[in-house]
C-alpha cells in the first residue's frame, strides 16, 4: 500500500501561490537583449550569443521569493513569462497591435501598458533581426510552389516559431565539475592554440572555447548574485530560522556553479539554475532535465549517512524544486498551430528509474521522492517519464500507478527493453544507450551526450501524413483552403484522382510517393534551417557540458556532440491506415461504393453523403480490432514513413522517425480536409500510434494487439500510446496489479511507451454535455459495462460520483 | 466436434477485470432460465437473437430516409420520439419498435448503417471463439488471468460450454465459469474437470422467495454447490445485494452459514451492491418499465461484509 508523505505547510503555501498567480509578461530580459543587440551590431555568431548571455547574467534583476529554498528567476515577478525576440517576433507586434493577450481563450497574459509601448517602440529593429525573418529568406526557392500542401508546417513566411529546445545537457558535469573547471579547460585550450598559432580550423575552435569561457563566467556571476541577494535578505529577516536558512543558501550559492556541489541541496540548486540559464539564453522549449534521480542519488545517500539530511527534508526540497520547475512558462504566438501545449507549461521533462550503464536497476530513494512530489502536489508540470525494465521494483511500480491515478497520465511509462535497442539501432554505444533519458515530449535521447533535435529545429518537426492521402486522391491539390480562403492548386504531385486508379495497389503507391516526396521537402527545409541557425544561433551554454563539444572544440549546432540526429514525428498514421483500409474494402473489394462516390463524398466534406459515411464508420472492419487484414495498413504506413525518415541525413547526422502528437493531432486536424476514413473536415487526427478515435471497438486488449503490429524500434524518436481506462475497473491494489500486467505485456511484446489516461470525472461531465463526442466512452462497474452517454442522467451522476471516489 | 458445435453469444469482452482473477477475456452466452428483475444484461435472458435499439446511435429518419421503417416486412417500426443532437442543434426524429409485432427477423438491422438497430446474439463456433481468446493470451499470463465463460447461463448451452472449456484447458488457459448454478447435476458434473474456478451466484436462501422473484427455486442451486464442493471445485461466491429482496440481515447470515458448509471450496465471497445502470439496457429490447431501487448504502454493504468476516469467510465489496 502506498503511503503518501506529508506536505509541509511551506510547500502547501507555495503551491497555493503557484495555483493562484496569473502569469504576466515580463520585459526585463527583452529590454536587456534589445539594448545589447542594438549596441553590439558588430558582434555576430557565437561571440554575440555568449556575450549576450553574460550580459543577462550581470544585469538581470535577481529575485528570491518568500519561503524559497531553491531559487532562480528569469523574470522580475513570480510566474511571469520572459520574451525572446531574437527567435521569433512578428506575432507579438501583431497581437499587441490588433489583439489583447489577456483576452486569449487559453493561457492569457497580463501585459503592462509601459511594456507594450516599449516592445512596439523597438519593433522595427526586431522585425528585421529575428531568426524567423532571417530564415524565411533562406527557404529553398522551389518550396514556395509547394507551400500549402497540408502535410508540412512550412509556409511562405513566419517559419520559426520556437528555438531548438528538446534536449538534455550534461547536468552531471555542472554538478560534479562546475563551471570554474569548464572555464579553465576552455582557457587552457585557448592558450595552447595561441602558443601554436591559430592554424587550420583552430580559429573556429578558438572562438568556440572563448564563447564557453564567457558563458561559464556568466553562470558563476549570476549564481553569486543570488548568493548576495540571499545574504541581503537574511539581513532583513526577523525570523531566526529563515535567516539561518538564507545564510545557508547564500553560502551554497557562493560555492556551487564555480565549484563541484557537495550536498543534496547544492546539487538540486545547481540543476535548477543551469536549467533556468538555458531558458534565459533562449532555449525554453521542451528543455529537459534528464535522469534527475541519477544525478542526485549519491548526494542523498551521503547526506543521510552524514546526518546532514533527513528523508523529510529531502522530500521538501524536491517538492520545492518541482514547484520551481512548474513555474517557467512562455508567452508564445497565439495561433492554433502553436498552441499545442496549453496550460502555461514549458515541457521540462524529467526522467526517473531505468537501468544504469551496466544494465542494473538504477532506482534510488530520490526516484521515490520525485514520484511522491508529482502524486501529492498534482502538478501537470514538470512532466515525468518513468523508465521501466524487467527488474523495476514492485514498490516503484505501485507508487507509479498510484501517481498516475492521481496526477492523470503522469508519469509516462517507457520501456528500456525496446528503447535501448532502438537507440543502439540508431548508432549509440550500449552503455550510453542504457543511460538514455526522455526529452521534449517522449523522445528517447542520450543523457548529456546527444544533440538530437527530436522536436525539430526552429519549427516543430511534424508531418501530417493524412495530407498524403488527400494529395494522392485529388491529383496533387490539397482540398483545404488556406488562410486566404482559397484552395491552392497543385502543391503536391499530380498522380491522378481517386477514381483514376485502376487498382488499389496503384492508389497505395501514389500515397507512398506523396509521403516520400514531402518527407524529402521537410528534411530539406529543416536541414536548411540548421545551416542558418548554426551561423546566427550557436549554443555555447549547451555545448559547455554536452559530451563531445569540449573535446572537439565545436558547438552542438555544428556537430560537436558525441551523438547527433534530427527527429521527426508523424501525425495521423492511424488515419492513413484507415483511409487505405476503407478504400480497399469499400471500393475495391466489397464495392460498397464507387471510387467516384467516395471521392465526391470526401470533397463535399460528407455533406449529403451521411449514409455512405455511416457505412464506412460502422460496416467496414477497422484498424485497432486485432484484425490483420486492417492492421496491415498501419504497418505499411509506419514502414514507409519510418524508412523515408531514417534514411535521411542532416548536416550533423541521420534523421530519426517518431510518432507522438502532443496535442498537435487535434490542432492539425483543424487544418485538414475531410478524409476517406469517415473523418469530417476539422476533426482531430488519430492520436500517436493509436487507431482512429472510436474505431477500436473491441476493447483495450485488441487495440494493444493491433498497435503491436509493427516494429517500434524503427521509431528511435519515440512513440506515444494513450490508453484510456475507467478508474472503477482499476480500484485498489488488485486493480494496480492488473494495470501493471497490461503494461508489462505490452512492453514485452514490443511496446515502447504507454501512458494511462484514467477517465476523470471531468471527462464524464463533458460527455454528459456533449454526448455525440463521447459516443464510445465505455464505463465499467462490477461485471458490467455500458456506453456512458447511453445511461440515464441520474446513473451518469452516480458514475461521476463513483469515479471521483475511485481515484 | 468443435467445427459443428455452435454457441449463441451476445458479447466477447477483453480486459474483463472483474470476472475472476487477473485480466480475463469473457465470453457471454445468451439465454438464461432465471428472470432476475435487476438483471443488468437483459439481452442475455432469451435464447433467441433479439432486435436491439440504441437511441444514441440513431441519426434520425430524415438523414437515413427511414430505411428501417421501409425495410420492415411486418411494419413493426414506426416513428417514435425525438432526440436533440447537440452537435447540429437539430431535433432528430427517431423510431419505435412495436415489440408485439416484431419477430426479430433483422431486416431493419441490415438496413441501419449506424447500427442503431442491430441483432443481439450471434452464432460462433468454438474455433472462432478460441481465436479471439488466444489473441489476448499474453495478457493472461502476466496477470494470472484467463478466460471466463459467462451468460446468461452458460450451462444452458452445455455442449458448447463444455467444448470451449476443454479447449481452453488444452491450451493451458485458466478457466472460470460464471454461473447461476441452475442446471442439472449431469451437466454440471461434466464441466468440473475443465473449470478452475466457479463464479457462483447465491441470490436468496429462502427457496420460496427465490422462486417468487427470479422464477426458479433455489434447491438445485444449493445442491449443486454442495456437490461441487465435495468434488473439490473452487468458488468465488457472488451475492448481488438487492434492496427489498435479499438485503435482510437474516438472509445474509443464512447465506454466510451456507458458505461455511461449502468450507475450503470458497476462496472469496463478493458482495455486489445493486446498481441501476442496467435500466437503460432494458429499453434496448423492450418497452416495459423495469423496477428501480436505491442502491444499498456503503454502511449496509460494510455491515454485510462483516457478517462474513466474523464467520471467518473472506469477503469483498465490488
Amino acid at each position: 500500500m502506498v503511503k503518501w508523505n506529508d506536505i509541509t505547510p511551506r510547500v502547501q503555501k507555495m503551491r497555493a501561490r503557484y495555483r493562484s498567480t496569473q502569469p504576466r509578461l515580463c520585459t526585463a530580459r527583452y529590454r536587456l537583449v534589445t539594448e545589447f543587440y542594438m549596441d553590439n551590431m558588430q558582434l555576430t555568431g557565437i561571440l554575440k550569443r555568449a556575450k549576450n548571455f553574460k550580459n543577462l547574467c550581470e544585469k538581470l534583476p535577481v529575485l528570491i521569493n518568500d519561503d524559497e529554498i531553491i531559487v532562480g528567476e528569469q523574470v522580475t515577478s513570480y510566474r511571469a513569462s520572459a520574451i525572446f525576440p531574437e527567435i521569433t517576433f512578428r506575432w507579438i507586434v501583431d497581437e499587441l497591435t490588433n489583439g489583447d493577450p489577456m483576452a486569449r481563450e487559453s493561457d492569457p497574459y497580463i501585459v503592462a501598458e509601459e511594456d507594450k509601448e516599449y516592445i512596439l517602440s523597438t519593433a522595427d529593429f526586431w522585425l528585421h533581426n529575428n531568426m524567423s525573418q532571417i530564415w524565411d529568406e533562406y527557404l529553398p526557392e522551389g518550396y514556395h510552389a509547394h507551400s500549402g500542401n497540408g502535410m508540412l508546417m512550412f509556409h511562405d513566411e513566419n517559419n520559426t516559431t520556437t528555438p531548438v529546445g528538446h534536449f538534455c545537457v550534461d547536468f552531471n558535469k555542472a554538478i560534479n565539475k562546475g563551471f570554474g573547471a569548464i572555464k579553465r579547460e576552455a582557457e587552457e585550450k585557448m592558450a595552447e592554440m595561441e602558443k601554436n598559432g591559430l592554424y587550420g580550423d583552430s580559429s573556429k575552435k578558438y572562438s568556440f572555447y572563448r564563447a564557453v569561457a564567457i558563458v561559464s563566467d556568466g553562470m558563476i556571476i549570476w549564481t553569486k548574485r543570488y548568493a548576495a541577494e540571499a545574504k541581503r535578505l537574511a539581513g532583513l529577516e526577523n525570523d531566526m530560522d529563515r535567516r539561518a536558512e538564507l545564510l545557508g543558501m547564500s553560502e551554497s550559492l557562493n560555492r556551487i556553479m564555480e565549484n563541484p556541489c557537495e550536498t543534496f541541496q547544492d546539487a538540486v540548486q545547481c540543476i535548477y539554475l543551469y536549467y533556468l540559464a538555458l531558458c534565459l539564453d533562449g532555449q525554453q522549449h521542451g528543455l529537459s532535465l534528464g535522469r534527475v534521480d541519477q544525478y542526485l542519488g549519491k548526494f542523498y545517500e551521503a547526506d543521510i549517512a552524514a546526518g546532514r539530511l533527513t528523508p523529510e527534508k529531502a522530500q521538501e526540497i524536491i517538492d520545492l524544486f518541482y514547484l520551481k520547475l512548474a513555474e517557467p512558462n512562455k508567452m508564445c504566438q497565439y495561433d492554433p498551430t502553436t498552441i499545442a501545449n496549453p496550460g502555461y507549461t514549458s515541457g521540462n521533462l524529467v526522467t526517473m528509474g531505468g537501468v544504469d550503464r551496466d544494465g542494473k536497476d538504477a532506482t534510488n530513494p530520490v526516484t521515490y521522492l520525485m514520484l511522491q512530489a508529482s502524486g501529492r502536489l498534482i502538478l501537470h508540470s514538470p512532466p515525468q517519464a518513468l523508465r521501466i525494465h524487467k527488474n523495476t521494483p514492485d514498490e516503484l511500480w505501485e507508487l507509479a500507478i498510484e501517481t498516475t491515478k492521481r496526477a492523470g497520465g503522469v508519469p509516462t511509462f517507457e520501456y528500456d527493453g525496446v528503447i535501448i535497442p532502438a537507440l543502439v539501432k540508431r548508432g549509440m554505444a550500449l552503455e550510453d544507450a542504457r543511460n538514455y533519458c526522455l526529452i521534449g515530449c517522449v523522445e528517447p535521447s542520450g543523457c548529456g551526450d546527444e544533440w538530437a533535435q527530436p522536436g525539430g529545429t526552429g519549427c516543430e518537426s511534424y508531418i501530417n501524413l493524412v495530407g498524403a492521402v488527400l494529395l494522392a486522391m485529388n491529383n496533387g491539390t490539397n482540398p483545404m483552403p488556406g488562410r486566404d480562403g482559397k484552395v491552392k492548386p497543385n502543391t503536391g504531385l499530380k498522380l491522378g484522382y481517386l477514381y483514376d486508379y485502376k487498382t488499389f495497389e496503384e492508389f497505395q503507391d501514389a500515397v507512398r510517393q506523396q509521403m516520400e516526396y514531402f518527407i524529402r521537402w521537410h528534411v530539406s527545409c529543416e536541414n536548411m534551417w540548421e545551416s542558418v541557425a548554426e551561423q546566427i544561433h550557436p549554443l555555447p551554454l549547451v555545448s559547455a557540458t554536452i559530451e563531445g563539444c569540449m573535446e572537439k572544440g565545436r558547438d552542438v549546432m555544428s556537430g560537436g556532440a558525441k551523438y547527433n540526429s534530427t527527429g521527426n514525428s508523424a501525425i495521423g498514421i492511424g488515419n492513413v491506415a484507415e483511409c487505405l483500409n476503407v478504400i480497399k474494402y469499400a471500393v475495391f473489394d466489397k464495392k460498397l461504393c464507387t471510387a467516384r462516390e467516395l471521392y465526391d463524398a470526401v470533397m463535399a466534406d460528407w455533406e449529403g453523403y451521411e449514409e455512405l459515411r455511416q457505412i464506412i464508420v460502422n460496416e467496414v472492419p477497422h484498424f485497432g480490432n486485432a484484425l490483420d487484414e486492417c492492421d496491415q495498413f498501419s504497418r505499411w504506413t509506419a514502414k514507409v514513413y519510418a524508412d523515408a525518415i531514417n534514411s535521411s541525413h542532416g548536416p550533423r547526422g541521420r534523421w530519426s522517425a517518431g510518432c507522438y502528437p502532443v496535442t498537435l493531432n487535434t490542432v492539425m486536424g483543424w487544418f485538414t480536409w475531410a478524409s476517406p476514413d469517415g473523418r469530417k473536415k476539422g476533426s482531430p487526427l488519430s492520436d500517436g500510434i493509436s487507431p482512429v478515435q472510436g474505431y477500436d471497438k473491441s476493447g483495450p486488449l485488441a487495440c494493444l494487439n493491433s498497435v503491436l503490429g509493427y516494429d517500434q524500434t524503427d521509431f528511435g524518436n519515440g512513440t506515444l500510446l494513450n490508453m484510456k481506462l475507467h478508474p472503477t475497473s482499476l480500484k485498489g491494489e488488485d486493480g494496480n496489479r492488473k494495470l501493471r500486467a497490461v503494461m508489462e505485456t505490452y512492453f514485452e511484446r514490443g511496446g515502447m511507451e504507454l501512458q494511462l489516461n484514467i477517465v476523470s470525472s471531468d471527462t464524464l461531465r463533458k460527455a454528459q454535455e456533449h454526448p455525440e463526442e463521447y459516443k464510445d466512452l465505455v464505463v465499467r462497474v462490477a461485471g458490467f459495462s455500458a456506453y456512458f452517454v447511453e445511461v440515464f442522467k441520474d446513473c451518469q451522476d452516480d458514475l461521476i460520483r463513483r469515479t471521483e471516489m475511485a481515484i | 466436434m468443435s467445427e459443428t458445435v455452435r454457441g449463441r453469444i451476445y458479447d466477447i469482452q477483453g480486459f474483463s477485470v472483474q470476472d475472476g482473477p487477473g485480466i480475463r477475456t469473457t465470453v457471454f452466452l445468451k439465454g438464461c432460465p432465471l428472470r432476475c428483475p435487476w438483471c443488468h444484461s437483459p439481452e442475455s435472458q432469451l435464447f433467441t437473437p433479439q432486435l436491439s435499439w440504441i437511441s444514441m446511435r440513431c441519426i434520425g429518419t430524415k438523414m437515413c430516409d427511414s430505411r428501417c421503417v421501409t425495410s420492415c416486412p411486418k411494419q413493426a417500426i414506426e416513428l417514435g420520439g425525438t432526440r436533440l443532437d447537440s452537435a447540429s442543434g437539430e431535433e432528430l426524429q427517431m423510431v419505435h419498435v412495436k415489440r408485439d409485432v416484431c419477430d426479430d427477423c433483422g431486416e431493419c438491422a441490415a438496413a441501419c448503417h449506424p447500427h442503431a438497430l442491430y441483432i443481439c446474439g450471434e452464432e460462433y463456433t468454438v474455433d472462432e471463439v478460441m481465436k479471439k481468446i488466444l489473441a489476448d493470451r499474453s495478457f493472461f499470463e502476466h496477470s494470472g488471468g484467463g478466460a471466463t465463460v459467462s451468460g446468461g447461463e452458460a450451462l444452458c448451452q452445455p455442449e458448447f460450454t463444455l467444448e470451449l472449456l476443454k479447449r481452453l484447458k488444452a491450451e493451458g488457459i485458466h478457466t472460470a465459469l460464471d454461473t447461476t448454478g441452475y442446471a442439472s447435476w449431469e451437466v454440471v458434473e461434466r464441466v468440473i474437470p475443465y473449470t478452475d474456478l466457479f463464479l457462483y451466484d447465491l441470490k436468496h436462501m429462502d427457496s420460496k422467495k427465490h422462486r417468487e422473484t427470479v422464477g426458479v427455486p433455489n434447491e438445485p442451486i444449493l445442491e449443486n454447490a454442495l456437490r461441487l464442493a465435495e468434488c473439490g471445485a473452487k468458488f468465488q461466491i457472488r451475492i448481488p445485494v438487492i434492496p427489498m429482496f435479499n438485503d435482510s440481515v437474516e438472509n445474509i447470515e443464512a447465506t454466510a452459514d451456507f458458505c461455511l458448509k461449502l468450507g475450503e471450496a470458497v476462496e472469496v465471497v463478493q458482495l455486489l451492491p445493486y446498481h441501476n445502470l442496467g435500466v437503460s439496457k432494458h429499453l434496448r429490447i423492450s418497452d416495459e418499465k423495469v423496477a428501480e431501487a436505491m442502491p444499498p448504502s456503503d454502511e449496509k454493504m460494510q455491515s454485510f461484509k462483516e457478517i462474513f468476516t466474523r464467520k471467518g469467510i473472506k469477503a469483498t465489496i465490488h
